[in-house]
């Protein structure tokens, strides 16, 4: 993190954003489904924060109910003192026109209209404004200059360019709204390593030079080591680990963030590790549940993670009932009865 | 705001220009028909019935002596008016509608369906008749009916299309940025849609067309002396026996209307279709990595940087 | 490469050249590996490199106006460069089968899976409709899922991407073939599962013997899976060895920058490094070597003749002039200290 970030986190006083207490059902009917469930969530000033989770543990739920494509059913979303979560037509027209909050779809190729040209769909946010074509020419070039992109690109449409390239576009529509929150949806799920690389490092100077706020989704989480100042894990619906990336990577607190680490194939050092502090790497298989563990506590109270969770003790003082995030160190919290227990138990399982 | 790379004209192809040609006559048929006409369309010859073609009698001559081919002419603009009355009236309700229904909630969805359905269930002569005798018997009443009955055909057709892409990303993008409704639909969907329209529009015209011949030989509508190609056509029939050879000009005439505003929709299409849905539709094989359009702008991008 | 094929050897591509465009540009230039049996061999590259056509001309299904243009390829030691479309359909399923990216593309959403699978073993095997579906739940469960009588009457939607993919998996060995090709077979998966399905082609080896061909972009799932690791660029073979030895001491400029690249997955780092450049064109012709333009230690021997691969011991072989000439390696240009430090 550079000097300008930490001054900036250190004077701020309240949070940019805050989620409080989300829950949020899509479909209707008896084919309704709980997708997020008490969600908490804060992104101060200046920080890079990483989203992580598996396909349906609800991360792009959660950034289109902070953008208002979706109405949480409980709870309330908050930017900069503001209520966003209930605006409704106008007051929440007028609130996306000024551009504060902005998403980037996962994927570019259904996110910009095969219609228009690269200039008309980065100046689609001024053009709806309502600000004058040279403005909105001016903004536009700029944004592109951020994200390393040439005017010749300007006439062309998203077909005409490659799949990096549109990821940009997509990125700069964003920018030059004049974003205080950036959100990006699986910006590079889709690139090999060094187009990924290349977008994280994007993504990073724009935080530096903008002082801009990043929540970046991945469900990849190594994806993320180079570039996020905090990780936030999602697991079904509920946040099990919030933390500094440095200390949740060298001795992730929650189980299930073990495991992701130790899913991670890795071209360095011995893979399938997870947490390589003091020679204490725990591997893929101590992490799985087999079929030797004793029976999950089951039902809607128990914890979220407990059919999956090798440790999970069927007591209702315990996994029989769904943890709330826990302080276990400095702004690091984790939803889990047994996080002092969890990694004597899987040092001691059998790994091959 | 720079133009875009120029989209190929609609005119490229040439069966778009021959069909621009034959609209554009008929056009000036419909303006000027009446004046051309080598023939007064109306004067009987009870000596000449159903004679083929001849000097004087281009086309020939119908079951009352008259020439063909200057009731044709003179029949044009009743034809055309008749057809774009009903047209107009089934696109300028009907697609709107198809559109606006997309965006304004699961409620008039469901309404303005059910209002599609019970108008689909309408038999078409007898609602004709009903309307001809409550407003009496005109060709504007006549074609009332017939636009309405064209209406949820319009309105189904317009809402299938604006479902495909009112629902896409880029439009939740454009709706994130602060955009309304009536901006997305102006600055995305239409755009889309219009084609499907097109397409829509050139095969109503055929059945208005057609609908004119039905409703003359129940004597609704159009009376008789007034010349229009389904009337002249309609009594053809009457006489196959006589002359089998006379409906296939005022036939082949429609036809030609037809097809030529068919061909004129469906180039249009094309020419749209070529950037919009091509790049949605599921990618076969998005690691094999050889498609020409990326070629020819790299090529002159290396030509760039080379110089 | 020299002397008697291995005895098990299942798959060999020597000399392969792929054109595209109906013969208009060559997009695989000569390209030669070998798979034996119970040995799995990754291809890694960028998209365009090549990867994906030479796995489809391995399995006599290159799209349209693609052709192999030069060079055979053998299975189980028999030359079916030339084979007529009948004998490949032969092929397909009983000798080798093959794993794609998007599982769901492959399933007709409307059938169940069960259906699916039990359809490739009535029609290739002949299998009575009693023994299919018996033989279909085993599969289903030698693939690792849960309940396999259930997934059985489930269809695609119903099931996630993992286990479509595992589905997929049971189709591909479902008559027992000698060779599995995964193109991209777990790049679309989530992290965990992605780990599950490494570890099931691993079994599967295991028990059965397969040879694997596993094509990826991402380097490190390769160092998870594989024995040896070819490595791909803009059409041609750079390197290829066993992947200890690559992972360790890579001697191909390219396959140095792909590791670098890669390393981030070390969650310890921070760095975050690129590849500076765009690969060329498929089938652009270039003088010297394709990598000249992108490479940090390229001298002008490097782009006056074209490289050819050169072996660095029995196993491990490079297309670089500089590693395999020691007078080059002298020469100096910036990256000269990187690569005899390599």
């Amino acid at each position: 993190m550079t000097a300008q970030v930490t001054a900036t986190e250190a004077t701020a006083t309240a949070p940019l954003l805050e989620v409080a207490g989300v829950d949020v059902t899509l479909g209707h009917g008896w084919r309704a489904t709980q997708v997020l469930a008490g969600v908490d969530l804060d992104i101060w000033p200046g920080e890079i924060v990483g989203l992580v989770g598996e396909t349906g543990s609800g991360k792009t739920t959660l950034a289109r109910t902070i953008v208002g494509l979706i109405r949480p059913r409980k709870g309330r979303i908050v930017f900069a003192g503001t209520e966003v979560s209930g605006l409704r037509r106008g007051a929440r027209r007028r609130e996306r026109r000024s551009g504060h909050v902005q998403l980037v779809f996962q994927d570019p190729l259904r996110s910009l209209d095969p219609d228009l040209t690269v200039a008309e769909i980065v100046g689609e946010g001024l053009a709806i404004r309502g600000e004058d074509a040279r403005q909105v020419a001016n903004q536009v070039a700029d944004a592109l200059t951020k994200v390393g992109l040439d005017a010749t690109l300007l006439d062309r449409t998203p077909g005409q360019i490659s799949g990096g390239q549109r990821q940009r576009v997509s990125i700069a529509r964003a920018l030059a709204a004049g974003p205080r929150l950036l959100l990006c949806d699986e910006p590079v799920s889709a690139l090999d390593a060094s187009n990924r690389n290349y977008i994280l490092r994007l993504l990073r100077e724009l935080r530096d030079t903008l002082s801009l706020p990043i929540v970046i989704i991945s469900h990849d989480l190594s994806s993320l080591a180079g570039i996020a100042d905090r990780v936030v894990v999602l697991y079904r619906g509920r946040i099990v680990e919030d933390g500094p990336v440095s200390q949740v990577f060298s001795e992730p607190r929650h189980p299930y963030t073990a495991l992701l680490m130790a899913s991670a194939p890795s071209v360095g050092g011995s893979s399938g590790s997870s947490g390589s502090s003091a020679g204490q790497a725990l591997t893929v298989r101590q992490l799985r549940r087999t079929a030797a563990d004793p029976p999950p506590p089951d039902g809607d109270t128990a914890c979220v993670f407990a059919a999956r969770c090798p440790f999970a003790i069927d007591a209702p003082d315990a996994c029989a009932s769904q943890p709330s995030l826990e302080p276990v160190g400095d702004r690091w919290t984790t939803a889990c009865h047994r996080h002092t227990e969890w990694r004597d138990l899987a040092a001691h399982r059998p790994s091959p | 705001m720079r133009r875009r790379t120029a989209r190929p004209s609609v005119l490229r192809l040439p069966s778009a220009r021959i069909a621009v040609a034959i609209l554009a006559l008929i056009l000036f048929l419909a303006i000027f028909g009446s004046a051309l006409a080598p023939q007064n369309p109306l004067a009987i010859d009870a000596g000449a019935l159903y004679k083929g073609p001849s000097l004087h009698h281009l086309l020939g001559t119908d079951y009352l002596g008259r020439d063909v081919l200057s009731r044709l002419m003179a029949g044009t603009r009743l034809s055309v008016l008749t057809a774009v009355e009903a047209v107009g009236i089934g696109l300028v309700i009907g697609a709107p509608l198809g559109v606006a229904t997309v965006f304004l909630g699961r409620w008039f969805d469901f309404t303005a369906n059910r209002v599609a359905d019970a108008l689909m269930t309408l038999p078409s002569i007898f609602f004709a008749v009903a309307v001809t005798a409550a407003l009496g018997n005109g060709l504007v009443q006549a074609m009332l009916p017939v636009g309405i009955l064209l209406i949820p055909g319009f309105f189904r057709v317009t809402r299938a299309a604006t479902l495909e892409f009112g629902r896409a990303q880029y439009v939740e993008a454009a709706e994130l940025l602060g955009g309304s409704k009536l901006y997305v639909i102006r600055a995305h969907v239409l755009r889309k849609v219009l084609p499907t329209i097109a397409v829509t529009t050139a095969m109503s015209a055929a059945g208005a067309l057609l609908a004119v011949s039905f409703l003359t030989f129940l004597g609704i509508g159009v009376q008789p002396p007034a010349p229009t190609w389904g009337g002249v056509l309609s009594s053809d029939l009457d006489y196959l026996n006589l002359a089998p050879w006379a409906p296939f000009i005022p036939g082949a005439l429609i036809a030609i209307t037809v097809g030529a505003l068919n061909a004129l929709a469906d180039a249009y299409r094309d020419r749209a279709g070529a950037g919009t849905g091509a790049l949605l539709s599921p990618v076969a094989d998005p690691v094999i990595k050889t498609h020409s359009t990326l070629q020819a702008l790299e090529a002159a991008d290396d030509r760039q940087t080379a110089a | 490469m020299t002397g008697k094929p291995p005895h098990d050897e299942v798959l060999a591509l020597e000399d392969l050249h792929v054109t595209v465009h109906d013969g208009a540009a060559t997009a695989v230039r000569g390209a030669s590996l070998s798979v034996a049996a119970g040995e799995i061999v990754g291809l890694v590259g960028e998209s365009g490199s090549g990867k994906t056509l030479t796995c489809r001309a391995a399995l006599g299904v290159l799209p349209k106006g693609c052709a192999v243009g030069r060079g055979t390829i053998s299975f189980e030691r028999q030359d079916v460069t030339d084979l007529p479309r009948r004998d490949w359909e032969r092929l397909h399923g009983t000798g080798m089968g093959a794993v794609f990216q998007d599982p769901a593309s492959y399933l007709n959403p409307n059938l169940t899976v069960g259906s699916q699978l039990a359809e490739v073993l009535r029609v290739k095997q002949r299998l009575s409709r009693r023994q299919a579906h018996r033989t279909s739940v085993e599969l289903l469960a030698a693939v690792g899922l849960h309940r396999p009588d259930r997934v059985f009457h489930q269809i695609p939607a119903e099931l996630s991407g993992g286990m479509l993919q595992r589905v997929m998996i049971a189709i591909a060995i479902s008559c027992g073939p000698r060779l599995l090709i995964a193109d991209e077979a777990t790049t679309a998966l989530d992290v965990t599962i992605q780990a599950e399905i490494i570890e099931l082609l691993r079994d599967l080896r295991d028990q059965r013997g397969l040879a694997v061909l596993f094509v990826s972009h991402d380097l490190a799932v390769i160092r998870e899976l594989c024995d040896r690791v070819v490595v791909f660029y803009a059409g041609e073979v750079v390197e290829s060895g066993p992947v200890g030895e690559i992972i360790e001491r890579p001697r191909h400029p390219y396959t140095q920058a792909l590791l670098r690249v890669a390393s981030v997955g070390d969650f310890q780092r921070r760095e975050l490094q690129v590849i500076p450049g765009q690969p060329p064109r498929v089938g652009a012709d270039i003088a010297g070597c394709r990598f000249a333009a992108r490479c940090p230690a390229a001298i002008e021997a490097c782009r006056s003749r074209a490289v050819s691969l050169a072996p660095l011991s029995p196993v491990h072989q490079a297309r670089c002039v500089r590693v395999t000439d020691p007078e080059l390696s002298a020469a100096a240009s910036p990256g000269a200290a990187e690569l005899a430090a390599r």
